[in-house]
């Protein structure tokens, strides 16, 4: 079990951007994060994976607090897929190996080289396993992004944006992995991401972030007209079609 | 995965090999028009007297003068281009050899420095003469202006475009502060303060390339042990964060120790530019960025090139060597100009 726990973070105090967020997500779930640009959802993934460090609150594992662990502790648990991910010029394995940094000191074990093998080998990358990674797509290169964060074998996932420049097969083949990292591996994966459709197919739990706290939260039967009013600005219609939701919007409403 | 590692063994095997015969060439280029014959007499110590001191006492601390610094400025530039994200970084990013040129100066003008024995405020230069004060105060005020500029940047947890910036100013600092100290030297002094700033392999004697040995040895070792985590901080610091790097610890030892080669290298030999650009985009280019080997190739391509351009700059100079400096930079200059037209691409109309 994830819980945030009346996490406070301001780059400034006078202004925090996060005002005590509370939020618990159980093992194997996928949790998502929504609210406008600025509502805090990257600041508290960067938190979470100590990136930042907050003024206040705790953030609990299974009753530890990760706030509390060493770094190296802290990557056994949890790992991170950024909004924006940077690669160098180094081969796919070589990148995804670099996932295991905290489990060694100066060169990684024969052990390290295998979990490597394996998450190459499920993730259907052992074809490229030996090309740059710069020389990749972009749903190949989120895929090995998603790699080295499971090199670091988690038990919490964190995941920014994960659809942020992909088209829609990319799409679609990115949250598909993740929910398979979730759901057959009981791997909590947390993530953001802005399409609410998407989001409702990915998500199992949502929390709506507004002015650094979550307003709602609860599964898909939260979505409904007023809270995407008063979380986004924004004018929408919620249909059901084949038994789905569906969100269409007033195109001309946003403020 | 094994025809990759195989390549880069194999690649650092060829660069090795090219590193070795370079440096034969260099002991046996000179001046003296020594016959290879007669060259190789003289490393037995069986030729004459003279071929004999030729070979040892100025050649052979030359060759491994530009073998270490040559290694030290490129790895030096290497690790500074990683840790600050910046493929434009380079060994002196932190305003290090401003400071010691500034060093260097002060000794020379204002103390009479023995080194080049050239002072114009003293009126006997025995009395203050050593054959290293020049090179003491030039690594002197390298070290506080490292120690500055970590201390400073410190505050913003070294962020890299802090590093940077903070880097131009201090050095600039030096830069216009060497200005003053040589608009009130004397010609004499100017000269020489001038010509210190010439990177000059020749310089080197056997005590200053054990110095220089023992801190880029260190140095590069340290860098190899360290080679995991540079290899997850070209994913950016958060994802290094998020994988268990100490980004911040990392980053203050790597700038700390990379700017103390260039520090001991400038200090003794002044200032030879680019080889720590040159020498890891090269490198980067044939190999890819994995540190482990990216460390091993870039130090043996610095003391490739340092060694040609030495050899070059004693073949060009008729009798008296050009400087090697000068010789690196119009080397590098043009591949400056290269990367940074090809990084800006098109641009828009």
């Amino acid at each position: 079990m994830l819980e945030v726990r009346d996490l406070v973070f301001g780059y400034d105090r006078q202004n925090p951007v996060l005002k005590g967020v509370n939020l618990s997500l159980e093992e194997g779930r996928v949790g998502i994060l929504l609210g406008r640009n600025g509502a805090g959802k990257t600041t508290l993934f960067k938190i979470m994976t100590g990136v930042l460090k907050p003024d206040s609150g705790s953030i609990l594992y299974n009753g530890k607090d990760l706030l509390q662990m060493s770094r190296r502790e802290r990557a056994g648990i949890v790992a991170y897929v950024p909004q924006q991910i940077d690669f160098g010029a180094l081969t796919v394995y070589q990148t995804v190996l670099t996932g295991r940094v905290s489990y060694y000191t100066v060169k990684p074990s024969a052990s390290d080289l295998k979990v490597v093998e394996r998450i190459l080998s499920e993730m259907e990358l052992e074809d490229v396993s030996c090309r740059n990674v710069l020389e990749l797509s972009g749903g190949e290169r989120q895929k090995v992004a998603i790699a080295r964060a499971m090199a670091q074998e988690p038990k919490v996932l964190v995941f920014d944006e994960p659809t942020g420049n992909l088209d829609i097969a990319n799409e679609l083949l990115i949250i598909n992995e993740a929910k398979k990292i979730a759901h057959e591996k009981g791997i909590t994966v947390i993530s953001s991401i802005h399409d609410l459709n998407q989001a409702m197919y990915f998500g199992d739990v949502f929390f709506f972030m507004k002015d650094g706290e979550i307003k709602v939260s609860g599964g898909s039967g939260v979505f409904d007209e007023k809270i995407i009013n008063d979380i986004y600005g924004v004018a929408a219609r919620v249909v059901e079609s084949c038994g789905e939701k569906i969100i269409q919007y007033h195109k001309e409403s946003g403020k | 995965m094994i025809s990759d590692s195989r390549r880069k063994r194999l690649t650092a095997l060829i660069l090795f090999v090219l590193v070795v015969l370079m440096a034969f060439v260099c002991l046996f280029v000179g001046s003296s028009r020594m016959s290879l014959s007669d060259c190789l007499r003289a490393l037995a110590g069986k030729s004459t007297a003279a071929n004999n001191r030729i070979i040892w006492n100025i050649r052979l601390p030359r060759v491994l003068a530009a073998l270490i610094a040559g290694a030290g400025l490129a790895v030096s530039g290497l690790i500074m281009q990683t840790n600050l994200n910046n493929s434009m970084a380079s060994p002196s990013t932190l305003g290090v050899s401003n400071a010691a040129v500034f060093g260097a100066n002060l000794s020379i003008i204002a103390f009479a420095g023995g080194f080049l024995d050239t002072g114009n405020n003293v009126l006997n230069i025995d009395t203050v003469a050593n054959p290293f004060s020049t090179s003491i105060m030039a690594f002197v005020f390298a070290v506080i202006s490292i120690l500055l500029i970590l201390g400073l940047c410190r505050l913003r947890s070294f962020s890299p475009n802090i590093v940077v910036l903070a880097g131009i100013a201090i050095g600039s600092v030096w830069t216009a502060a060497t200005t003053i100290l040589q608009f009130y030297a004397t010609d004499v002094g100017l000269s020489a303060a001038v010509i210190w700033t010439f990177g000059d392999l020749g310089r080197a004697t056997y005590r200053t390339d054990l110095i220089m040995l023992i801190v880029v040895g260190a140095g590069i070792i340290a860098f190899l042990l360290l080679s995991r985590r540079y290899d997850a901080l070209l994913s950016g610091d958060a994802v290094a964060i998020s994988v268990g790097v100490n980004v911040r610890v990392l980053r203050f030892v790597s700038l700390l120790l990379s700017s103390m080669i260039t520090a001991v290298c400038v200090s003794f030999l002044g200032v030879i530019g680019f080889v720590g650009i040159i020498c890891p985009h090269v490198v980067k280019k044939l190999l890819g960025q994995e540190h482990f080997w990216s460390i091993s190739a870039t130090a043996l391509t610095g003391s490739l090139l340092l060694l040609f351009a030495d050899t070059l700059s004693r073949s060009m100079g008729n009798g008296s060597a050009l400087p090697v400096g000068a010789i690196t930079s119009m080397l590098g200059a043009p591949f400056f100009i290269a990367i940074i037209f090809r990084k800006g691409g098109r641009s828009d109309a």
